[in-house]
């Protein structure tokens, strides 16, 4: 009777800790999600309302559809005032997508043949090659902000993809490499000491043994390298001139920098920016926990 | 099992594979970094020993340790060394206490768990600019939502300033890192979690061992690992925290939150002194550098990186 | 089993890459205009080829950018011989990007200038003086509010035609004013106070003032600047002719300035948020009627006064700067021109001044593009003509009074201290006057500090 008391308490003691986390965590993006679809004024009131008296989806037509909201129609005017830099935001996504699946999925590759060498080979230079990744990071990045514009404007990648793949490929491999060498070196050898044995060359020992059973390690460096290439700012204003190239940060921050910045298209631009890596999160969420599994027995 | 005999030559050039396959498969890495490492780091040593202000291009006397000695002697360089480190440490041990909690609750099977796990990573996924201007919204003291709901609790009978005020403003900026960086801790742990084989659970269940004594003897040593590299990580991030200042304060009020790496920008940003930001900047990195081998020295663990 | 090593190459190789880089970085840090770019992919240098339009940049802060491509194609259109590619950074990190292009040597022909940076890019030789080339620029400073020539005039040589301009106002809630029982606008500062006292007595507003005084925000030197013209008759209210500090004396404009902002602030008449507002906020909270008074850049009247805004929609009402000499500050951005124009050849610098002329200058005898910006967006303008118009007139009506603005715009007058020092120094006094305003330290204390500042800088 007690144990089972103690262990209903637990229980409920627990989940009201997950409620509260829960509340916590997406409490500000549902805000944002209902921000989304008041008019402005609406916003402005003290206090806010949470439930929207009048929803509206005029904000996220004016987004893909140029048809400005009612709100905003003034007549005889020419032009409402409404921030034109709103349009941008579909494109921008899209930018910020193309260049941060591009990282994770190059971080995958490169970073995870690289960490298991590091993990499991011994050979002469490895330390200075080590040290030498994870010292590239200790400058904090305004130092180099300018030699980094000066080398990709020598290559000629101005206003490009390739100039953020490049860049934010450089920010997150040392963190990556140093990460997944030591996950990788959590693993027991055995298996594939086992899979050498029976012919297996290195690459496909990694391949074949090493990298199903570190599943959760290499989806947690790949979201690593999503979201850091996704969410960076600094050198995606730097680097990016126009529309071609400018992500998701860049034109959020320009409509909340000027003027005419409406907190209702700000949340359109935040809800839409949060679709891609919601996707992401529910694809990789359940390779996450899957893990070593319980058939794994020790001599 | 076949034993073959192999000539010597192909003896050789099979040695001679395997002793180049280590360098081979770190080759792309080290290309991507030493592109934007040597010169980048190398090039901002070097300026920082000359008197580099951007408006005279082609001024620039060499003084020696003059940057370092003048940053150092700033009217900023104590106080916000100051703030950075109640910020360092308040943020850090905030998030991995947030970080390891949500792991472990999430490697619980308590019903809430499964909602839990797919709400974790979204506060990632937005950008430390957006984060930073959402928040200041939600903080806003005339239309901000938390006072909203605060009165309508009953809690306080009049806005607040969050960001107006010193000590709550730290405390909103520590928050809004928490709120941002909890899930690369939470995944990361969780990830080593995954690692432990459930054998470890059933030895110590079978000894007679509850909740707590898991955790001690089963789970904390194990992630370990884990631990170094999130304490590191996130020791990093907290010093160089910039986008959410820049967005939330600006470093105030009257400096209250103007952390070291906030300078460093202003410095070269703003002042135009490229010499005394990237002497700045190199302090930091010394400040940082030696943070990670004290964790490394109190964390002696043989899976270090070291 | 031990493995023999082979003595590591890689050791050796490392090392000599690093010592590489090192020589090579040696001579002066890269760093600056170099002074003949290699043609570049972007701009192919125009010499002669009659059939290739010159390919010019143009940089602009992310402002109306679909108002822009349309001016910008009707230009092309008058000007097939040019092309215009327009490239955009946010407004807050224009000034910031645009130093790392420069220091980068990356820096674009054509590009947006304001005032308050103008010393620092053109003593660093970053913006090429328009009246040397174009003469005739001179024709339209005759035209310019005295406060946009000079702030767009340096060492005597003027650097570009303006884009807009216009002046820090105080802003005043008609309607809740005359609730308290107030017909006219305040004329001096202790009207302010009496005002804002009784506002708040009677309950209409808690904080009767707001302020954007974050940190973050650029514009609040300049909101505080003009508290202080307000106040001062004349010149040198901040720096003498020698650009020495005026200020840190008892009794001046600028010390009654900030104790009363603190007295404000400690009297509850002033919002505390203020030293966390920024400008965007500072208009919504107006617009929600929270704030009885405040100062802000006229531009944002157009915002303020805009219908479905509010409840209080069209009762913003600009008055006369409080003091005695209802002196503002007056600010102008402009179309600039840096030297990589003239590098990059004849036709590029001819098209150059034919886009400065029709964006900044007079098409057909008329400041289309200025007066487009004007009725359009309700953006101030220096070319004095423009009051004369009656589109202007029409529209700047719906949200404001065009005869105060008109009155405003003569009592402007452009920012003392205009150095190449004046950013870092104004980072460093926005906390010395927040300490000021929570009282951290005594006003007298907060105006040698921001003295002792200045002349530090200026040593540099």
């Amino acid at each position: 009777m007690n144990a089972k008391v103690k262990r209903r308490i637990e229980s409920l003691s627990l989940n009201l800790l997950a409620l509260l986390l829960i509340v916590f965590i997406v409490g500000p993006l549902v805000w944002v999600a209902v921000a989304s679809i008041q008019g402005e004024n609406e916003l402005l009131r003290q206090p806010p309302r949470i439930i929207p008296h009048n929803p509206t989806l005029d904000n996220y037509n004016y987004v893909f559809t140029g048809k400005i909201p009612t709100a905003y129609e003034v007549k005889g005017q020419l032009r409402s005032r409404i921030s034109q830099e709103a349009r941008l935001i579909p494109q921008a996504l899209k930018n910020s997508f193309i260049v941060a699946t591009s990282v994770m999925i190059v971080n995958l590759i490169i970073g995870s043949v690289a960490a298991y060498t590091f993990a499991r080979k011994r050979f002469p230079g490895k330390e200075a090659m080590l040290n030498f990744i994870l010292g590239s990071r200790l400058l904090p990045v305004m130092a180099v902000a300018i030699p980094y514009y000066v080398i990709i404007q020598t290559m000629g990648l101005l206003d490009t993809h390739l100039s953020l793949i490049l860049v934010y490929l450089a920010l997150t491999l040392p963190f990556t490499i140093w990460f997944l060498t030591s996950y990788f070196k959590g693993i027991p050898v055995d298996f594939e000491e086992a899979a050498q044995i029976d012919g297996c060359n290195t690459l496909q020992a990694l391949t074949r043994v090493v990298v199903p059973m570190a599943l959760p390690g290499l989806v947690a460096a790949a979201a690593f390298a999503f979201m850091t290439s996704y969410n960076e700012f600094l050198f995606a204003r730097f680097l990016t001139q126009s529309i071609d190239s400018q992500t998701g940060p860049v034109i959020i921050a320009s409509i909340a920098g000027n003027p005419d910045a409406s907190y209702t298209l700000i949340s359109v631009a935040i809800t839409l920016g949060l679709i891609p890596p919601l996707v992401l999160a529910i694809i990789l969420r359940r390779r996450l926990t899957e893990g070593l599994s319980t058939s794994i027995t020790f001599r | 099992m076949a034993h073959v005999q192999l000539g010597a030559s192909i003896r050789r050039r099979l040695k001679l594979g395997r002793q180049a396959y280590p360098y081979l498969s770190v080759i792309p890495v080290l290309l991507v970094v030493a592109l934007f490492a040597i010169y980048p780091i190398l090039h901002a040593v070097r300026m920082s020993f000359f008197k580099y202000l951007l408006t005279r291009p082609n001024d620039h006397p060499f003084v020696g340790l003059g940057n370092f000695i003048e940053v150092i002697t700033s009217y900023y360089f104590k106080n916000s060394l100051e703030v950075t480190a109640v910020y360092t440490l308040a943020a850090v041990s905030g998030v991995i206490l947030y970080g390891l909690g949500v792991a472990l609750l999430l490697n619980t099977t308590i019903r809430l768990a499964r909602p839990l796990k797919v709400v974790i990573l979204l506060p990632w996924a937005l950008p430390a600019v957006v984060s930073g201007l959402l928040w200041k919204w939600i903080l806003n003291a005339d239309f901000g939502i938390l006072n909203g709901l605060l009165m309508a609790l009953g809690l306080i009978d009049s806005y607040i300033p969050f960001l107006a005020d010193p000590t709550l403003a730290k405390a909103s900026l520590i928050m809004a890192f928490i709120w941002k960086e909890g899930p690369l801790v939470t995944i990361f742990f969780l990830a080593g979690l995954q690692l432990i084989p459930d054998e470890y659970y059933e030895a110590a269940k079978i000894d007679g061992g509850g909740a707590w004594t898991i955790f001690r003897y089963v789970k904390a040593p194990l992630l370990r690992p884990v631990f170094l590299i999130v304490i590191v990580y996130e020791t990093m991030a907290a010093i160089l925290t910039f986008d959410t200042i820049f967005v939330m304060t600006g470093g105030g009020p009257a400096d209250s939150t103007a952390l070291i790496s906030w300078f460093a920008y202003a410095e070269i940003f703003k002042g135009l002194n490229l010499g005394h930001g990237i002497a700045l900047a190199i302090l930091i990195a010394a400040i940082t550098l030696g943070l990670i081998v004290f964790y490394l020295r109190a964390l002696r663990s043989e899976d270090a990186a070291a | 089993m031990t493995i023999k090593r082979s003595p590591s190459r890689l050791f050796p190789l490392l090392t000599a890459i690093i010592i590489a880089a090192l020589v090579a970085g040696c001579g002066a840090p890269a760093a600056g205009p170099p002074e003949a770019e290699p043609a570049e992919p972007a701009e192919p240098a125009a010499g002669g080829e009659s059939a290739e339009p010159a390919s010019l940049d143009f940089v602009v802060w992310s402002y109306g950018i679909e108002t822009i491509q349309d001016n910008i194609k009707n230009f092309q259109e008058a000007n097939p011989e040019c092309q215009i590619n327009l490239k955009d950074y946010s407004w807050l990190e224009y000034h910031d990007t645009m130093v790392g292009r420069f220091a980068a040597g990356d820096p674009p022909p054509l590009l947006y200038g304001s005032d308050h940076w103008l010393q620092e890019w053109a003593s660093a030789g970053w913006l090429a003086p328009l009246n040397e080339p174009f003469p005739q620029v001179a024709d339209y400073s005759g035209e310019l509010a005295p406060y946009a020539l000079q702030g767009m005039t340096y060492d005597g040589d003027v650097y570009g035609l303006s884009y807009y301009a216009d002046t820090i106002d105080f802003v005043y809630n008609e309607d809740q004013l005359q609730q308290a029982g107030f017909d006219a606008p305040p004329q001096s500062w202790q009207d302010v106070w009496d005002m804002a006292t009784a506002l708040k007595e009677q309950g209409i507003t808690e904080y009767p003032m707001i302020l954007a005084f974050s940190q973050a925000e650029g514009a609040s030197i300049e909101a505080m600047i003009s508290m202080i013209y307000g106040r001062h008759t004349g010149e040198d209210a901040l720096f003498d002719d020698a650009n020495q500090p005026t200020f840190a004396q008892e009794g001046s404009a600028a010390h009654e300035a900030i104790q009363w902002l603190k007295e404000a602030y400690d009297a509850g008449l002033l919002d505390p948020a203020s030293l966390q507002t920024a400008e965007i906020d500072q208009v919504k909270s107006m617009q929600s009627g929270a704030h009885t008074f405040t100062i802000l850049p006229q531009y944002n009247m157009a915002e303020l006064n805009r219908p479905e805004s509010g409840e209080f929609a069209g009762k913003f009402r600009i008055a006369l700067m409080p003091g005695d000499s209802h002196s503002t500050v007056g600010y102008v951005r402009f179309y600039a021109m840096t030297p990589e124009a003239a590098a990059m050849g004849e036709d590029a610098l001819a098209c150059a001044w034919k886009f400065l002329e029709y964006f900044g200058g007079k098409t057909d005898g008329n400041y289309a593009v200025v007066k487009r910006w004007a009725v359009e967006n309700g953006l101030g303008f220096a070319q004095l003509p423009l009051f004369e118009d009656p589109d202007v007139n029409e529209a700047f009506g719906t949200w404001g009074d065009v005869d105060v603005i008109a009155q405003q715009a003569e009592l402007a007058r452009a920012k003392e201290g205009l150095t190449p020092w004046f950013g870092a120094w104004d980072v460093f006094t926005r906390a010395e006057i927040h300490k000021a305003i929570l009282g951290q330290q005594s006003t007298m204390d907060t105006l040698n500090n921001m003295a002792a500042k200045w002349d530090e800088l200026a040593q540099q």
